[in-house]
């Protein structure tokens, strides 16, 4: 070969050479770069060399983790959303009310149920606004507040019964931590309302059957002597040497004698037990309801009040005919002598999902607030003495409760009392 | 449960971005029988920094990662 094309060859190689030094070193840096984002140290050259780092590919084994570690967070990204989705829908159908305040008291989120308890506008946005202002209709947090107590302590505080909007609920607030401190609060509130009327009807039956118990015994014990006062009266009534003043008063005796037993038998039928047969009977509200009235029409015409009746189409219920008849002459008598005179008294039957309602309601004075828990009390009365025993209303409930059903009353805003009867619905759910 | 079949690395006496170069080859290389949990990967090293980076970089990429320490070196366990 020529000296002088040797020597271009050469200078060529060595350009080459030069070239590939730095496409290796350029490929080194990159590979540098990659490894420092996988967290670990530069690569040295004593561990791969030149020719080896190009036939291991380094660049394409991490493009080839990058393509796992992107792969991966697009999955995590979607179950995150579903988890999301999954949160809110749980969130929103969730039977009790949560909120989420933060430690200025400010709501940052509600759930449907909270909003449907507690906020009058449905449609009104309440986020970022004082819980104390939405919730509570105060311009500051309560000293009772349980949420306060929280934020203080980061314990959780429950509050079992918190009247709000004429209903009771249960309030529940646990702290929401964040690396250790506390970034607010979950507000969670339960509608104990219907549990607290159940608790309170178990009182009332719990209190019927003591005193009914108790009623039976002494009406018992009561029963022989009073028959023997009414047998011997009716005898002395007979013997024509008693002057007629004489015999006036043993009629007296007779009679209120008489009026007692009476009274031991509304006692006696206030405690009896439930019968088979009885409940297994079958009692056409609508009659049940027609038949009371036609033997209470001669009084209500004395008293001038009008009986309005809307039957509301009532079914059949179980029971038998003549206790529920019974039931319908105590409250209807009663409302027309709370009326006194002219009036109206308004009967109107519905049926719920599982129950039949006869909500019986009068143009009275109402019942006063302080006597509204006893009117169903055996013995309790407001009429003058003589004129009630005060066992109507009690019997009724009692009729009522055996019957699985429910007597609950309440006034009304325009005046009045209303009675409501709910008898539960053969074929329905029994409890 | 069928038996997996078992990938040993033996990477004693090499440093760390060799390691987790010659893992993350590994793992690439049988993404699919790992992620269907047919295969496991066990790293052997004795260089502490390899305990760190493979398991933070396999993590990321989905895997199960178990290190133990066994006698004179570390073990990486890598599954789905």
């Amino acid at each position: 070969m020529q000296p002088q094309k040797e020597k271009e060859l050469f200078k060529e190689l060595e350009k080459l050479r030069e070239l590939n030094q730095r496409y290796i070193h350029y490929i080194r840096q990159k590979v540098n770069q990659l490894l420092e984002v996988m967290g670990t140290q530069p690569l040295r050259p004593e561990e791969l060399d030149d020719e080896i780092l190009l036939e291991f590919d380094p660049i394409g084994v991490v493009a080839g983790a990058f393509h796992q570690i992107l792969e991966h967070l697009r999955e995590t990204v979607q179950e995150l959303k579903m988890a999301r989705d999954e949160l809110h829908a749980i969130f929103n159908a969730t039977g009790v009310g949560i909120s989420i305040i933060d430690t200025n008291f400010r709501i940052i989120r509600c759930n449907e149920k909270q909003r449907q308890m507690l906020v009058s506008e449905p449609s009104e946005d309440i986020r970022g606004r004082f819980c104390y202002e939405v919730y509570c209709y105060k311009d500051s947090p309560g000293l009772d507040c349980p949420a306060v107590e929280t934020m203080a302590t980061g314990k959780p505080v429950t509050l079992r019964e918190v009247k709000k909007k004429d209903r009771f609920f249960q309030v529940v607030t646990t702290p929401l931590k964040a690396s250790g401190e506390i970034r607010g609060v979950i507000e969670v509130l339960i509608d104990v309302t219907e549990k607290k009327k159940a608790e309170e009807l178990m009182l009332r039956t719990e209190k019927l059957v003591s005193l009914g118990q108790m009623a039976a015994g002494i009406a018992h014990e009561l029963n022989t002597p009073l028959g023997n006062i009414l047998g011997y009266a009716r005898l002395l009534e007979k013997d024509p040497s008693l002057s007629e003043k004489q015999a006036e008063r043993v009629r007296i005796i007779a009679e209120q004698a008489n009026r007692c037993s009476r009274i031991i038998k509304g006692l006696l039928d206030f405690a009896r037990k439930p019968e088979y047969e009885r409940v297994n009977a079958k009692c056409d509200l609508i009659e049940a309801i027609n038949s009371a009235l036609s033997l209470l029409k001669k009084e209500a015409d004395k008293r001038q009040i009008e009986i309005i009746f809307e039957n509301g189409e009532l079914p059949s219920v179980r029971g038998h005919s003549r206790e529920i008849e019974q039931v319908f002459v105590n409250i209807i008598l009663n409302a027309l002598q709370a009326i006194g005179r002219q009036g109206r008294v308004t009967i109107k039957g519905s049926v719920r999902e599982n129950s039949a309602v006869v909500e019986i309601s009068d143009t009275g004075p109402g019942i006063p607030k302080e006597i509204k828990d006893r009117v169903f009390d055996p013995f309790f009365t407001t009429k003058p003495p003589g004129e009630g025993t005060g066992l109507g209303l009690s019997i009724s409930a009692g009729t009522m409760s055996r019957l699985g059903g429910g007597i609950e009353v309440e006034n009304l805003k325009m005046g009045g009392a209303v009675f409501r009867l709910i008898f539960p619905l053969t074929g329905g759910s029994e409890r | 449960m069928k038996n997996k079949e078992m990938i040993d690395i033996d990477m004693l006496g090499q440093v760390c971005p060799a390691c987790l170069l010659v893992a993350l080859k590994v793992i690439n290389e049988h993404r699919e029988r790992l992620k269907k949990g047919e295969v496991e990967i066990v790293v052997r090293t004795d260089h502490r920094d390899a305990t760190r980076t493979i398991p933070q970089s396999a993590e990321a990429m989905g895997y199960r990662v178990v290190v133990e320490k066994v006698k004179t070196c570390y073990e990486i366990r890598i599954s789905s």
